[in-house]
């Protein structure tokens, strides 16, 4: 894997996004509409206490956003077919996938900068700046095994006759493991404060997660990238 | 020794299993002490049907590395054939888990681990097909087939593994480490069932194997006399 590859690929991604950000911005507004279609949707009573419902909420907006943007990632490189210059060049298919993979992160995280705070400010109560360090963690073992997952899978999509159909259809029941464990472990973390004793478990879980679909991607991507 | 597996041995090998360990669990096993009382029976169908759905993608999932090194259209068939068959044992393992429910919860539905994660692998695989039907290159399709079947089958236990984070479930763990949980005579009806039910998706995977293949050549005839 050649790293100079790698870095030229991902830059290409950036400063294509970053000229016109289109993706970015309709994923944005998507998560903040989300918020607010959430508020509705469960303004049931003033009796209801949303907190418990907070770290589902929040990994819900967070996997229909990135399912937007894996879409797409990848729409552009195949309806101007970039994607035959690229393979084309002397590349090993499993750098393309890393760079797609850290892009979509990247996008991902740029999303949650901005989404957080609002998030925070509408929905959590109490203050979790004390455990702002595991808050992160959690977030960033998810995002690694969302957008690893999400990357091998688009790019089988966008080969295929309905594309952006069937994306969620073969997506979301895989990220469930993911969507389980970051969700009780983001919940602890709004609704009561956790130590990191207490989520270790959850932790360690994402990471396991992460590492083996980050190996299973690298040794399947050959064939779901096409000749 | 190749009599009896050909396919007709088998169905009848099968079937002398499936109906011995049904004798055997009514009127060998004695009714169960717990409160499960008498439809503690339906267990040897219901946990044997569940065990054998997890082998018949398990072969699909060694099909499918077999395929990607190989390319034979075999392995393919052979994938086909064992999703679709998981797919209908996974099916059998919910109706049979509702039956049981009902009778033990008093609740055709609980929202319990293991009922869970086998509604999550019929989306899977129901997402398996739905992949195939929108793929029209043969090979191509295939390749992504065989690449959803591994991802797929990774996926299974590390969701179950997941659903450990979710509150207590109502699921009655008969089998746990280094104890099988039963008397002598539930366990031999138990492993009788399972034979039985493992002999039956051999017998199948064997005639589906089969149909597939006529159905391969008569696609290959008809193309070559142009119809």
């Amino acid at each position: 894997m050649g790293l100079q590859q790698f870095i030229a690929i991902l830059r290409k991604d950036l400063i294509r996004e970053l000229r016109t950000r289109e993706m970015l911005i309709s994923m944005i507004l998507f998560v903040l509409l989300a918020m607010v279609i959430f508020h509705y949707a469960f303004s049931v009573g003033e009796s209801v206490d949303l907190t418990y419902f907070t770290g589902g909420m929040l990994w819900v907006t967070f996997i229909f956003a990135m399912l937007l943007g894996l879409n797409r990632s990848f729409a552009q490189e195949k309806d101007e077919r970039c994607l035959d210059g690229l393979l084309l060049c002397p590349v090993d298919r499993v750098t393309i996938f890393l760079a797609k993979t850290v892009g979509n992160l990247i996008f991902l995280l740029i999303i949650q900068v901005v989404a957080v705070p609002v998030f925070t400010l509408f929905f959590v109560e109490r203050s979790y700046l004390g455990d702002l360090g595991i808050f992160l963690v959690i977030l960033l073992l998810a995002d690694v095994g969302i957008c690893a997952l999400g990357t091998l899978l688009a790019t089988i999509s966008m080969h295929t006759r309905s594309r952006d159909l069937l994306l969620p259809i073969i997506f979301l029941p895989l990220i469930v493991p993911v969507l389980i464990a970051a969700t009780a472990a983001t919940t602890g973390i709004f609704a009561e404060g956790v130590s990191l004793g207490s989520v270790a478990a959850r932790l360690l879980f994402l990471l396991g997660f992460d590492a083996v679909f980050l190996v299973a991607a690298y040794g399947t991507y050959d064939f779901a990238i096409g000749e | 020794m190749k009599k009896l597996v050909s396919a007709p041995a088998l169905f009848a090998e099968a079937g002398a299993c499936l109906i011995i360990g049904l004798l055997l669990g009514f009127w060998y096993a004695p009714t169960d002490a717990s409160s499960m009382g008498f439809s503690q029976k339906i267990f040897y169908y219901h946990a044997p049907i569940a065990e054998t759905a997890l082998v018949a993608f398990g072969v699909a999932f060694v099909a499918a590395i077999l395929y990607l090194r190989s390319q034979d259209s075999r392995w393919d068939r052979l994938g086909v054939v064992s999703v679709r068959l998981g797919l209908l044992f996974s099916l059998l393992v919910m109706i049979t888990g509702m039956i049981w429910g009902k009778a033990a919860w008093d609740a055709w539905w609980a929202w319990e681990p293991r009922l869970t994660t086998f509604l999550l692998v019929c989306f899977l695989y129901i997402a398996y097909f739905v992949l195939r039907s929108v793929v029209e290159e043969e090979q191509r399709r295939a390749t992504f087939a065989a690449v959803f079947a591994i991802i797929a089958f990774i996926d299974v236990p590390i969701t179950f593994f997941a659903t450990r984070f979710l509150p207590e479930g109502l699921h009655p763990v008969v089998i746990s480490a280094g104890d099988s949980g039963m008397e002598g005579s539930m366990l031999l009806s138990f492993l009788i069932s399972m034979l039985g039910m493992t002999l039956l998706l051999a017998a199948l995977i064997r005639r589906d194997l089969g149909v597939e293949e006529l159905k391969d050549r008569v696609a290959d005839l008809k193309s070559t006399i142009g119809g």
